[in-house]
């Protein structure tokens, strides 16, 4: 076996804030070999991204290496002077940030950036950074890369800002590649092609990559290792496949069953309870990290730091009983129901909603269809599902759904009711009976307001039961009714997680009881331990009030686990729709066809090529 | 006992308050600090110099001006007209300012084409110049005065808080109130104002700052209040003449004046820095 590229050997770093000291990472030992692919999965706060910065020494302020080395071709990237390091990074050293869009400077153009990173690493005698540039844009598909030179990053879609990004990463041929969460802010589509194309220029220079995600399953497909690493310290470390198809420890067992499948039967989800325990609980921990939301957790494990146990050739997991890991089953699928035709809640015909673009009365005015003649029905109890990229008319969708926008032509009807006017009897009849879920809980919840009174807003509005009394009284039901402490009423936002932010911003939707909730990417940018308990509690609450839900989501698996029915959509109009096993056991459409093949398969032996492009279906 | 908020532990609104807050004593109980009558000149020791030279006249802490009136009072009296124009003539330029710029920004479309197309031309007069002309049309005297700085500066906040509503508008809560049946008052005044206050009361301590200075100019040309009432930027006027003579009267108003815009200034830069979320937030991450 050659020298190892990276070796981490007991790697801890601290943060250092005040008197107390937090282990951030915890004795950290691995070994990366040359030209292969090295897995980092967990949940947020695992310290995934935080063995990035040690790499390139970029911790934040307060935390400090504490012990251990970290060897770059035998150099410790720790302990070398400054200069050193800087001649490494971005030569040696590359990285792949998780933004596309703010890892390129907004002011000045592509050409600018991609210049002085070229002349920085140095170029060939006689070779000018243009000629080079594009030859490293065609190397990453890029396309007519001379226009693209001139250009701004915000005139460019995500993954081609991404691309750009992975053309000057390895335009200096590095030896390590660091990829933190490279596609997370993309759609599937693209996430397939980004991730294919690291691999392919990591096939082309033989570069080891150390690739960061929170996604097991797409780690497993395109890693060679995977560490799963939990709480500042590795779970498990094991070759991917052997890995994935049987996880030693109980928390990549858990991290799998959580995530709904893609293919084959479907089954239930795996709940993992609570949360991570942070820094400050981790210090006084005697026993096992995982321990408190184990299922297989037995006494033995509160009391010592298990050590990690051999399972295979180069599998090692940090459980005492790795053999009792196999027994972690997933609940029963939740049984799939008829829906009575005839009982619609919610339909919409020939739908469509153009937009102008910015007001002036000298400009002209220019028009764009963001949804284009759809149809779709919502039954009683139904959850329908909407998917398609982003730009694909799904939120737009919504918006005219909850009356936020009205429809330039076609017709809306609301449980027996025309609401296309919008007007405001139609809103107050809209306010009754179908409510929205917003996506970003930061941006959904008003920060200056406390969590009783946002989620009882809908009783300010009519003025009925408005009083401070009645008010505390629905909003200590309201938060028991979604899993969170009576106390929580006083608090902030900024005083939950995201996951919680998201229950709030649910039971503010539910605080009216309405009969249709429209849920916009509500997991999105979710970890998969919280997105399961947060599909678990959308269809126990659709169990206690019967309501129905318009789903919308980019994730393919999500949908197919929840929803009974699915749409697909394409430039502002749905290209398929069906019951969700039909279309995704056999979807009809070209562009259905490549959505799914685009998410990586549930069985780490079945080889993911996604339809790269199809005629006539490609964004980007 | 609830906790002291973050904004009253920044030394600079400390400072700032307790500036604002003698200089308001002063103004208040102005007849009882004041030795003298402000406007009583005494034509018999004219120009006497400050208590710290030679040839004073302890009746004249601060000495008298070419008229014989006393600086000290003059100085007194001459705080209650600053402090009365920068507070009037703040909150004015702030209420109209402010309601232009949330009905801007929350309505959008034509409301704010037409108010954003007006502030620009009303940008584009040179601003003294422009309360100069108010003033000379609409005659001397302490209302006009806050009047006119109120026409020149709710500009100002408009267009800065216009930016601000344009943010919050957006944000999906603003959505959500919507969908609850919020009206457009209530939406604007529970969801949206209490995101634009703090850069508000910021902009506003800013402003009276500006005030105080746009008076002393105007009261400078004599385009002020009128000359029976005592201002800092009359003082300065008056002194001119005898300059060379007697320089402190020329620096004791100019003192008093950078005293209370200093004050203004390092309010309103402490409340920035505690209560701007965009600021306190990208210094906490």
């Amino acid at each position: 076996m050659s020298n190892p590229i990276l070796a981490a050997q007991g790697l801890s770093v601290e943060s250092l804030g005040g008197k107390e000291r937090f282990p951030v990472l915890t004795d950290l030992n691995f070994t990366l070999q040359p030209g292969k692919i090295l897995g980092l999965v967990g949940e947020s706060g695992a310290g995934k991204s935080m063995i990035g910065r040690t790499i390139s020494q970029y911790l934040p302020n307060g935390f400090a290496v504490t012990q251990g080395t970290l060897k770059f071709d035998g150099e410790d990237l720790v302990t070398m002077p400054a200069g050193r390091r800087r001649q490494l990074l971005g030569r040696e050293i590359a990285f792949i940030p998780q933004e596309p869009l703010s890892g390129l400077n907004p002011v000045l153009s592509v050409g600018q950036q991609m210049k002085e990173h070229l002349l920085r690493i140095g170029l060939a005698p006689g070779e000018h950074w243009r000629e080079r540039a594009l030859k490293e844009f065609d190397a990453v598909h890029l396309p007519h890369g001379a226009g693209l030179l001139d250009k701004y990053p915000h005139q460019l879609s995500g993954g081609m800002c991404q691309r750009i990004l992975i053309a000057m990463a390895f335009a200096s041929r590095p030896r390590l590649l660091i990829a933190d969460e490279p596609t997370t802010a993309l759609d599937v589509t693209i996430q397939a092609r980004i991730v294919k194309l690291i691999a392919e220029m990591q096939k082309r220079d033989g570069t080891a990559v150390i690739f960061i995600t929170h996604d097991l399953r797409l780690a497993s497909q395109i890693s060679d290792e995977i560490m799963v690493l939990y709480a500042g310290r590795p779970a498990e470390i094991g070759p991917a496949k052997a890995l994935f198809s049987a996880p030693a420890h109980p928390y990549t067992r858990c991290l799998q069953l959580a995530n709904p499948t893609i293919t084959g039967e479907r089954r239930g989800l795996f709940i993992l309870p609570e949360r991570m325990p942070g820094l400050r609980v981790l210090k006084d921990l005697k026993g096992c990290r995982f321990a408190s939301r184990c299922p297989n957790a037995v006494e033995a494990c509160t009391l010592a730091e298990p050590p990690f146990a051999s399972i295979g050739a180069n599998h090692i997991a940090a459980c005492i009983r790795p053999e009792a890991t196999p027994d972690i089953v997933p609940p029963p699928a939740v049984a799939a129901r008829e829906i009575e035709a005839g009982k619609m809640h919610l339909s919409g015909e020939k739908v469509t909603k153009a937009y102008t673009t910015n007001w002036s009365p000298f400009a002209k005015r220019g028009t764009f269809k963001a949804v284009s003649n759809v149809d779709f029905t919502l039954g009683e109890g139904e959850f329908v599902g909407i998917v398609g990229e982003s730009g694909s008319g799904k939120s737009s969708l919504a918006r005219l759904v909850v009356g936020l926008d009205t429809p330039t032509s076609g017709k809306i009807s609301l449980a027996g009711r025309d609401v296309t006017a919008n007007n405001a009897p139609d809103r107050a009849y809209r306010r009754d009976n179908i409510q929205m879920v917003f996506q970003d809980p930061q941006s959904a919840l008003n920060p200056r307001r406390r969590i009783g009174s946002i989620v009882t807003q809908a009783n300010e509005a009519t003025g009925l039961n408005n009083s401070t009394r009645e008010r505390m009284d629905r909003a200590a039901e309201l938060l028991k009714e979604i899993g969170l402490p009576p106390d929580a009423a006083s608090r902030f936002p900024s005083q939950l997680s995201g996951g919680q932010k998201q229950r709030v911003n649910i039971a503010r939707a539910l605080c009216t009881l309405p009969k249709i909730l429209v849920a916009d990417e509500i997991v999105s940018g979710l970890d998969v331990s919280v997105q399961a308990q947060l599909l678990d509690l959308l269809l126990k609450l659709r169990d206690e009030h019967g309501f129905s839900m318009l789903f919308i989501s980019h994730d393919l698996s999500v949908v197919r686990y929840l929803c009974d029915r699915v749409l697909v959509m394409y430039r502002g109009e749905v290209v398929e729709s069906g019951r969700t096993e039909t279309v995704f056991a056999a979807p009809q459409h070209p562009y259905t066809r490549s959505l799914l093949a685009a998410v990586p398969p549930d069985d780490v032996m079945t080889e993911w090529s996604p339809v790269l492009a199809e005629a006539g279906y490609q964004i980007d | 006992m609830r906790p002291i908020p973050l904004w009253l532990k920044s030394g600079r609104v400390q400072t700032g308050l307790v500036i604002l807050f003698v200089l308001s004593c002063v103004a208040i109980f102005a007849p009882y600090l004041a030795p003298n009558d402000p406007n009583e000149q005494n034509l018999l020791s004219i120009l006497t110099p400050p208590l710290w030279s030679a040839g004073a006249d302890p009746m004249f802490p601060l000495g008298t001006d070419s008229l014989g009136r006393c600086i000290l009072s003059r100085l007194i009296f001459g705080t209650r007209v600053a402090l009365t124009v920068a507070f009037s003539a703040a909150i004015g330029a702030m209420v109209i300012g402010a309601i232009l710029a949330h009905i801007a920004g929350y309505f959008g479309g034509w409301v704010d084409w037409l108010i954003g197309r007006v502030v620009e031309i009303w940008l584009s007069f040179p601003p003294v110049i422009l309360s100069l002309i108010l003033m000379v049309g609409l005659g001397t005297g302490l209302r006009n005065v806050v009047l006119a700085i109120i026409l020149v500066d709710w500009t100002r906040f408009c267009r800065v808080l216009r930016s601000e509503v344009i943010v919050l508008r957006r944000r999906d809560y603003v959505a959500a109130a919507q969908l609850v049946g919020f009206s457009h008052w209530r939406t604007i005044t529970r969801e949206i104002l209490p995101g634009t206050l703090p850069l508000l009361i910021t902009l506003m301590s800013l402003e009276m700052g500006v005030a105080v200075i746009v008076e002393a100019v105007l009261s400078f040309v004599g385009m002020s209040v009128g000359s029976e009432t005592p201002a800092w930027g009359q003082m300065i006027a008056d002194a001119r003449q005898n300059i060379y003579e007697a320089p402190f009267n020329l620096i004791a108003p100019i003192f008093a004046i950078f005293i209370a815009v200093f004050g203004f200034n390092i309010l309103g830069d402490g409340l920035r820095r505690t209560l701007d979320t965009r600021l306190t937030q990208t210094e906490r991450t």
